[in-house]
């Protein structure tokens, strides 16, 4: 049973060439295949993040870039606006002063008009009253 | 060892022989043929097994060749685990060796019926149930650590004697000696012990009542293997690991 003899040396020397030839058919392709695996794996993780880091930030940029210019929309909105305010109550103001002029030239002219008017009717009066005065004198040494 | 094959011819189904070897002469010195026999099988089917795998490698594995690449990451993970991150790598094929070599070995032995095919003397059964494979595997596993110490530190290594204090010399030296033992005398007690078992229940109750023995022998097998790649493993990184002090 405990038989020891040239066995041991051969089992042995047996046991070493199969390290190598199973290095050479096992280990050695098979750890470069997982090797390369993970490498691959690796780079391309590395790659994915990178450029979704790049899409995050192309998308904060592009976020920065509406605030921008919903800021700026706004600002032309709002001094469209005033403007237009502006403009508006100008021509609100002159159209008034406008009309007031006219009124006042209207008044004016009725001013006058009532006046001529006045004028003409006393005249009316005055002859009416003389012919009234004519007839009752008349009348009267007559 | 008595020989129980004398109740052969009481009960001919089956037949138990220990301590008997189908000899060969090469050139003056005796070997055990039926040693020979069964690791070249187990050499060969590990090669072809490992050739197929190889033969088209993929990067997105299927069938043979995931299976191998399941078996080196395993080797791979026991490795770094007993040598550490940095030194792990070249001895990759070495740990893996011992325990594919160990484990087909068993298997082989607890699953094949070897001893279907009858030699002249002896049977034939797994090659890590005679001393001398396991002695072999053993003193190769002293060699690659006594190295691994000294290709890592050169004659540092004898620091490693002397570790935490002086007083650890002696039993350090006699390490150096019970580790191959205890290596060799593990792997080749339980896995012989298992096949006589088998065969001792089979010569008494030739059906089914041998089959959990069988079963716990397979269990018991592929732990051996484990144990011995494992201790392997855990020799080679004590010898290369780093003392601060």
């Amino acid at each position: 049973m405990f038989d020891i003899d040239a066995t041991l040396p051969l089992m042995a020397v047996q046991i070493l060439v199969l390290v190598a030839l199973l290095n050479a058919v096992f280990s050695n392709p098979i750890g470069k295949v997982l090797d390369e695996r993970s490498e691959f794996v690796r780079s391309n993780r590395l790659n994915a993040q990178e450029r979704l880091d790049r899409a995050k930030q192309m998308a904060a940029e592009y976020e920065a870039e509406l605030t921008e210019t919903r800021k700026q929309a706004q600002k032309i909105v709002a001094e469209a606006q005033g403007e237009a305010q502006a403009l508006a109550s100008q021509q609100t103001t002159q159209a008034q002063q406008e009309a007031a002029q006219q009124r006042e030239a209207a008044q004016k002219e009725i001013d006058q008009q009532k006046q001529a008017a006045m004028a003409s009717l006393e005249q009316q009066v005055d002859q009416l009253s003389n012919q009234i005065v004519e007839k009752l004198l008349s009348s009267v040494s007559g | 060892m008595p020989n129980i094959s004398d109740f052969s011819h009481m009960l001919p189904l089956a037949e138990l022989e220990v301590g008997q070897h189908f000899y060969w002469d090469i050139g003056g010195l005796s070997v055990h043929g039926q040693v020979f026999m069964t690791s070249w099988f187990v050499i060969g089917a590990l090669l072809l097994v490992s050739v197929l795998a190889s033969r088209n490698l993929q990067r997105i594995p299927s069938g043979l060749q995931n299976f191998m690449e399941y078996a080196l990451e395993f080797i791979r993970n026991l490795a770094k685990d007993q040598i550490g991150e940095k030194e792990y790598r070249p001895w990759v094929p070495f740990i893996g060796t011992l325990f594919l070599f160990i484990f087909v070995s068993n298997w082989s032995g607890a699953l094949l019926p070897w001893k279907l095919i009858s030699l002249p003397e002896g049977e034939l059964a797994a090659p890590t149930s005679d001393i001398n494979t396991t002695v072999a595997l053993a003193l190769l596993v002293s060699l690659a650590y006594i190295y691994a110490g000294f290709s890592r530190k050169g004659l540092g290594y004898f620091g490693n004697y002397i570790h935490p204090t002086p007083i650890m010399l002696p039993f350090k030296i006699l390490e150096d000696f019970t580790k191959p033992l205890s290596l060799s005398f593990r792997l080749f007690g339980n896995i012989l012990a298992d096949e006589l078992v088998v065969a001792v229940l089979v010569l008494l109750v030739p059906l089914f009542v041998p089959l959990p023995a069988m079963i716990l022998g397979l269990f018991t097998s592929a732990i051996q293997a484990l144990i011995f790649a494992t201790l392997a493993g855990a020799y080679i990184g004590e010898a290369v690991e780093e003392h601060h002090d």
